[in-house]
């Protein structure tokens, strides 16, 4: 995969950018960077997008005393969150974003204080500021503000939910998350390769596969590492495991999420022996550290893999027994529809990933745009409905879940034998950048990686899926009633974790 | 009808709980389970091949201990696979929490350089 890069003045990178993406090419994600560190003068801010000819970075380099520049957002909205993190955390200023409010540092840190840039320590502690977060409301008679979060009456992660109400119907929604930064990025700045992987692969704790082998394959990709066949066939297999039991336990989730028992108690079951394959085959009941640049960590346990196809057969049978339980219910299937409705137009507006794309007839899937690991030897089926509503995540996910336990089953019993763990090659040049992407069960989860010296991380950004799509869950829930958030929470069910980072 | 009465009642009340009896029965792991690291004192040679590839640099190596931080271990095994005297083995112990954060701390004495 070639790099290619164009560079353009500050003043013309949203213009250009959104050329491109007008001409075809696709937004990946926004990055800003301190370039001091691999022979820059001062920041800069890049585009990466995925166009016909492979991908392109288009990016500005602007000067650390004053880093403005036309701000993406107007003309490209799923730049919005982008922008606003790489203002918070490299200090870059987005002239003419709509919403300069801060994102990722919350408004006790102080002014100026930007942790990725290059001056600033890891591990500094600045002194606690007393701003406030100021919600985006709705004001006018009868119109009354109900704040939910960030702790939650269950085991959820945390955020604040603000909600601008009148009577039980929802006017509008302004959400506000990162209460989970730990600057991981920082941390795996100036660590060797291996040294940051479990950072990422521990942003959090339901996409590790994905965002494993998304790091994996740019820092293959960086030092012109061969992947061996075995591992590239079982890199397939983990994915399609964890895309499974997080599919299945999200469909029971959002049983949960309408108090619909039947569903939600078979469906966690069902989860748990999902989890209890994933523990016999490699020792983790979340897949953790499997995946290495140049293949996995260990092989997968002997002999597990030859009684997968029917114990994934019989997980099939059961899912499918259990989804009919719930689309037998008129009850549930009522509370399904209807609710909790995006259009398409907002989702591609606002770049909207993975279920939350498929729900509104967005066929997207990078296994078969850009196949990776073994997915371009195998038949992957992009599912989609269209109504966009809370029914049609449920449908999506019942039928990927059903998906990939085919591919699952596929792949366990053509699996290669061999080596399962490669060389890695040579430490690439410092300043040396490479993208690359994987299918995770949210979507798919980028990760732009630049090496320092002798094989370090200069800069490292894990754009998860999840951080694509939580500023459509805000656009799906006015016009809905307020007890109808939880079910429309989890018909996304994304992550905060690896949003937050 | 039936269908429903076999799969929603039947059934559960033929296969029993699906819960383990934890902490009465000890759970029943996986052979390839990762759960607490230990060193065998007799094959250590403090060579520090382990510290150097913890991710979490949660080992420390002098002449008479090998002590491990389980605040800081991730258990991804990479000490394990690179010690180069196969001395660290990661075991089925998954039941770890202590009360005190200095307890979290394990320390096994080694004779250093081997034997």
């Amino acid at each position: 995969m070639s790099d290619r890069r164009l560079r353009v003045p500050a003043a013309d990178l949203a213009t250009v950018v959104a050329d491109l993406l007008a001409g075809g090419a696709t937004y990946r994600m926004l990055v800003g960077t301190d370039d001091r560190a691999v022979g820059g003068e001062g920041l800069a801010v890049e585009v990466a997008l995925s166009t016909h000819d492979g991908p392109l970075r288009v990016r500005a380099e602007l000067p650390h005393t004053d880093a403005s520049y036309a701000a993406l957002t107007p003309l490209v909205p799923a730049a919005h969150w982008d922008e606003r993190e790489a203002a918070d955390l490299l200090g870059l200023r987005p002239v003419g974003h709509p919403d300069p409010r801060r994102l990722v540092l919350h408004e006790t840190f102080p002014d100026g204080f930007h942790p990725l840039r290059k001056d600033v320590p890891a591990g500094e502690r600045p002194p606690v500021a007393d701003g406030r977060w100021e919600a985006f409301t709705a004001h006018g008679e009868g119109i009354y503000q109900l704040p939910v979060g960030p702790i939650h009456a269950g085991v959820i992660e945390p955020g604040h939910f603000r909600f601008s109400a009148v009577g039980e119907r929802v006017l509008h929604l302004d959400a506000r998350l990162f209460f989970t930064h730990r600057g991981l990025e920082k941390l795996a700045e100036g660590r060797p390769f291996t040294e940051a992987l479990p950072l990422v692969e521990r942003a959090c704790g339901v996409c590790t596969v994905t965002h494993a082998l998304a790091y994996s394959q740019a820092v293959e990709t960086l030092t012109g590492t061969e992947v061996p066949e075995r591992a590239r066939w079982a890199r397939v297999l983990l994915a399609e495991l964890e895309r499974v039991y997080n599919h299945v336990g999200d469909l029971g989730n959002i049983c949960a999420g309408m108090g619909f028992n039947p569903g939600s108690s078979r469906l966690g079951a069902l989860k748990e022996r999902l989890l209890q394959v994933n523990d016999a085959l490699t020792g983790h009941r979340y897949l953790q550290a499997m995946i290495v640049p140049g293949g996995l960590r260990r092989d997968l346990a002997a002999g597990r893999v030859a009684a997968l196809p029917v114990e994934l057969d019989a997980i099939s049978q059961e899912l499918a027994a259990a989804i009919r339980v719930v689309l037998r219910s008129d009850g549930a299937v009522s509370r399904l529809s209807r609710t909790g409705t995006v259009s398409q137009a907002t989702v591609r507006m606002l770049g909207g990933l993975g279920v939350t794309a498929k729900a509104v007839g967005i066929e997207a899937d990078l296994r078969r745009d850009e196949p990776y690991a073994a997915y371009g030897e195998l038949d992957v089926s992009v599912d989609t409905a269209h109504a966009g509503d809370v029914a049609a995540r449920f449908h999506v996910r019942a039928q990927e879940a059903h998906d990939s336990l085919r591919l699952a089953r596929e792949v366990a019993s053509r699996l290669p034998g061999g080596a399962w763990l490669g060389p890695v090659g040579g430490a690439p040049e410092a300043g040396a950048v490479a993208m690359a992407g994987a299918e995770g069960p949210r979507g798919a989860s980028w990760i732009w990686l630049r090496a320092g010296e002798n094989g370090t991380v200069d800069r490292v950004r894990l754009r998860s899926a999840s951080f694509a799509d939580w500023p459509i869950v805000a656009s799906a829930v006015p016009g809905d009633l307020v007890p109808d958030f939880p079910l429309i929470n989890k018909s996304f069910e994304l992550c905060y974790a690896c949003t937050d980072r | 009808m039936w269908r429903d009465l076999r799969d929603r009642l039947l059934r559960p009340l033929i296969r029993g709980p699906l819960t383990a009896r934890h902490p009465a029965v000890a759970p029943s792991l996986p052979a390839a389970a990762r759960g607490l690291p230990v060193v065998d004192p007799a094959l250590c040679d403090a060579s520090g091949a382990c510290v150097m590839a913890c991710p979490t640099r949660a080992i420390t190596v002098t002449e008479q201990a090998w002590r491990l931080d389980l605040g800081r271990c991730v258990f991804c095994a990479a000490c394990a696979d690179a010690c180069p005297q196969g001395a660290i083995a990661l075991t089925g112990r998954v039941e770890l929490a202590v009360r005190e954060r200095t307890a979290a701390v394990v320390s096994t004495p080694i004779t250093g350089g081997g034997s």
